[in-house]
């Protein structure tokens, strides 16, 4: 397992803030299950990829589809702090196109008040 | 009750104590232990046996079993009941006797088929615990001998040759008519795993055991004996007790061996034991012998049996998961031959692909078909590892051939896949891949989903066209188009799977874009791609499938 996940909250929005590698098994199996315990509390999570060097396809499906099962409950999954890595990997799947990726989370959380007021 | 094929804990073709028949149906065939008679053959869905054939009559025939002898009995059938080819009313059971219900010759059942391997292990046994037993040796130490000789036999099918000869043995130093071994099943029931009457004959389950004696024993987790039941007040009500005179019996739970170091030191070792069957002996007279046994020379019976049939489990446990293994990898050669992909020839393009596997099955693939249309190739990569990968991939493989080959547009087709997947929600498996048709005239059309984009190299200058779309599976409301480039003569299109530029070497640097464009823009020939990746990685094995195509436009 390569990977830490940092909980905290703010502004009424969660924060998960990772640290390691997100891939196929083990750490994707984790985050998956930490962010679906936090959408039965809070619809409105910011994943924070700052301290994240690889995300694998598998990653990336989970976290698809645990945003899919946020925006079905009116709420959203956020990333920030993405490096190039990740943002390529964003790039080439276009996935950027579904995602909100902001550089900080604190954008990232800013960015959830603008569209909830 | 339906046939279930003798595949349960303890009974496995070819040595069980029960007779076994082997029915074949056209290609197919398997195993029933006859553990219960009548045991009923015929068309209606409540058969023992269930031949779908209007031929055979809905009550065709019936097994029974009197003295251990077998024997078949027509019930007044229609079409008739055949033993080895000759029709019958009624009819003793010899080994390896066929017999027809109705139908002839598609459908058959051969009646406890002579194994090579039947009775051998048992022989084995009894040989081993016979050698160097001088005269005085007593019942117990044969026993003992038996059951340290039967616990290195840790083979597969032994099992029930283990219970066989250990109640021939229970039943030598008890005296006792009959011995029965019940295991428990997953719903909590008790199964005969084993029966023996003191002349050695195979006995099957039948109501004169006393079986409140036997559910008892397993519920409370300890032994019941009674040397004289005559005197004994409280045993009115045990039907069986009264109805067959059964003066004697002795009932062990077989509890489960304890791994003592996962036990807190606190915990005495008898609670937690739980029963995983029953050991029961029984006689219709009073013995006086069974007095002469003490009780604690039986319950190290039991405690040996239950962990001679532990081991014997995990062993079999260890069979079947080197079967699963073995299941593993023929679905891996399967999948291989379905990559192996037969390249079309066609006067305007080359077309060539390598993949190297990663240890595991993996979820890359590609594919060339050639039509009107023009040369096709597809290379695709499914998220994640293994089985369920594999299969994705072949699906996807499936789909995506089949459509090329009628001539499908490229866009209709990454459409209709990620309709499919989608709406199937298989979870969070999707894949990226590339669909690249090339024309005669050089008019190559592609489309992106979500894959490493291609390199287009024209000289010896690289372009990385940003064109994508999102990868198929993932969200059913993508939308998707393709792009279009004109290439030349010896212009050449090589498509990767991220395996390649994600590639690591004992650093932890991947290999990457830069260096894959930088050699394919050097170099004319896909091994070059290859070599220069074996030669960046070093030793360090490669964690994904590394898949390369090149097409080569030839005018």
């Amino acid at each position: 397992m390569h990977l830490k996940i940092e909980k905290r909250a703010t502004q009424g929005i969660t924060i998960l803030a990772c640290h390691g590698r997100i891939m196929f098994g083990d750490e994707a199996n984790l985050l998956r299950s930490v962010l679906r315990d936090v959408l039965t509390t809070n619809h409105k999570v910011v994943v924070d990829l700052a301290d994240v060097n690889h995300l694998d396809s598998g990653g990336l499906g989970m976290l698809v589809g645990v945003r899919s099962t946020a925006k079905a409950d009116g709420g959203d999954i956020k990333l920030s702090g993405l490096g190039q890595r990740l943002r390529d990997v964003l790039q080439i799947t276009k996935l950027v196109t579904v995602f909100d990726v902001y550089d900080t989370e604190q954008q990232a959380v800013e960015a959830f008040g603008a569209t909830s007021a | 009750m339906g046939v279930t094929p003798s595949t349960g804990p303890v009974s496995s073709a070819g040595s069980s104590i029960f007779p076994t028949l082997v029915f074949v149906q056209g290609n197919e065939q398997r195993t029933i232990s006859l553990d219960h008679t009548p045991f009923t053959v015929g068309r209606k869905v409540d058969k023992d046996l269930v031949i779908a054939d209007p031929r055979v009559s809905r009550d065709h025939a019936i097994i029974t079993s009197e003295n251990g002898q077998f024997s078949v009995q027509d019930q007044g059938s229609k079409h008739g009941t055949f033993v080895n080819g000759e029709r019958i009313q009624r009819k003793t059971l010899e080994r390896n006797d066929r017999l027809e219900f109705g139908v002839r010759d598609i459908s058959y059942v051969i009646f406890n088929p002579q194994h090579a391997t039947s009775n051998t292990a048992r022989e084995f046994l009894s040989q081993i615990s016979g050698i160097q037993i001088s005269t005085d040796t007593t019942d117990l130490e044969k026993l003992t001998l038996f059951l340290e000789a039967a616990r290195k036999l840790n083979t597969i099918g032994v099992l029930d040759e283990i219970l066989v000869t250990l109640l021939d043995l229970t039943l030598k130093l008890t005296r006792a008519e009959r011995g029965y071994v019940f295991m428990k099943t997953e719903e909590g029931g008790l199964r005969l795993a084993a029966g023996r009457n003191s002349k050695g004959e195979p006995l099957l389950d039948d109501k004169t055991i006393s079986h409140s004696i036997l559910e008892e024993t397993l519920k409370s987790n300890s032994e019941f004996v009674i040397t004289d039941t005559s005197r004994s007040l409280d045993l009115a009500g045990r039907q069986s007790i009264v109805a067959y005179d059964l003066r004697t019996v002795i009932c062990m739970p077989l509890k489960k061996p304890q791994v003592q170091t996962t036990r807190d030191a606190a915990t005495p070792l008898e609670t937690g034991s739980e029963a995983m069957g029953v050991l029961y002996v029984d006689s219709r007279f009073a013995s006086r012998d069974i007095s002469s046994v003490s009780n604690d020379i039986l319950r190290a019976i039991a405690t040996e049996a239950a962990s001679l049939i532990e081991n014997a489990r995990l062993v079999q446990a260890e069979e079947a998961a080197r079967r699963y293994q073995q299941e593993l990898s023929i679905a891996a050669s399967i999948q291989q031959r379905l990559m192996a992909v037969t390249i079309p020839e066609v006067p305007f393009a080359q077309l060539r692909g390598r993949n190297l596997s990663c240890k595991e099955i993996g979820g890359d693939f590609f594919d060339a078909v050639n039509t009107a249309e023009g040369l096709a190739v597809v290379l695709a990569d499914v998220s994640g590892k293994g089985v369920s990968a594999a299969l994705l991939a072949s699906t996807l493989q499936g789909m995506i051939y089949s459509q090329l080959a009628v001539g499908t547009p490229l866009v209709e087709i990454v459409t209709a896949v990620n309709a499919f997947f989608t709406h199937k929600h298989i979870g969070e498996k999707y894949a990226t891949l590339i669909i690249a048709r090339i024309r005669k005239d050089g008019e190559l059309e592609y489309v992106n989903c979500g894959h490493v984009p291609p390199l287009l190299v024209c000289k010896t200058e690289v372009i990385r066209p940003p064109h994508g779309n999102l990868p198929v599976g993932l969200l059913a409301e993508a939308t998707y188009s393709s792009d279009r480039v004109s290439l030349h003569t010896g212009d050449r299109l090589i498509l990767v799977t991220d395996g390649v530029t994600e590639a690591e070497n004992a650093r932890g640097d991947f290999f990457e874009d830069h260096r894959l464009e930088a050699v394919a823009g050097k170099s004319s020939s896909m091994e070059d791609i290859f070599a220069a990746l074996a030669n960046f990685c070093g030793g360090t094995p490669l964690s994904d499938d590394c898949t390369v195509v090149e097409l080569v436009y030839s005018g």
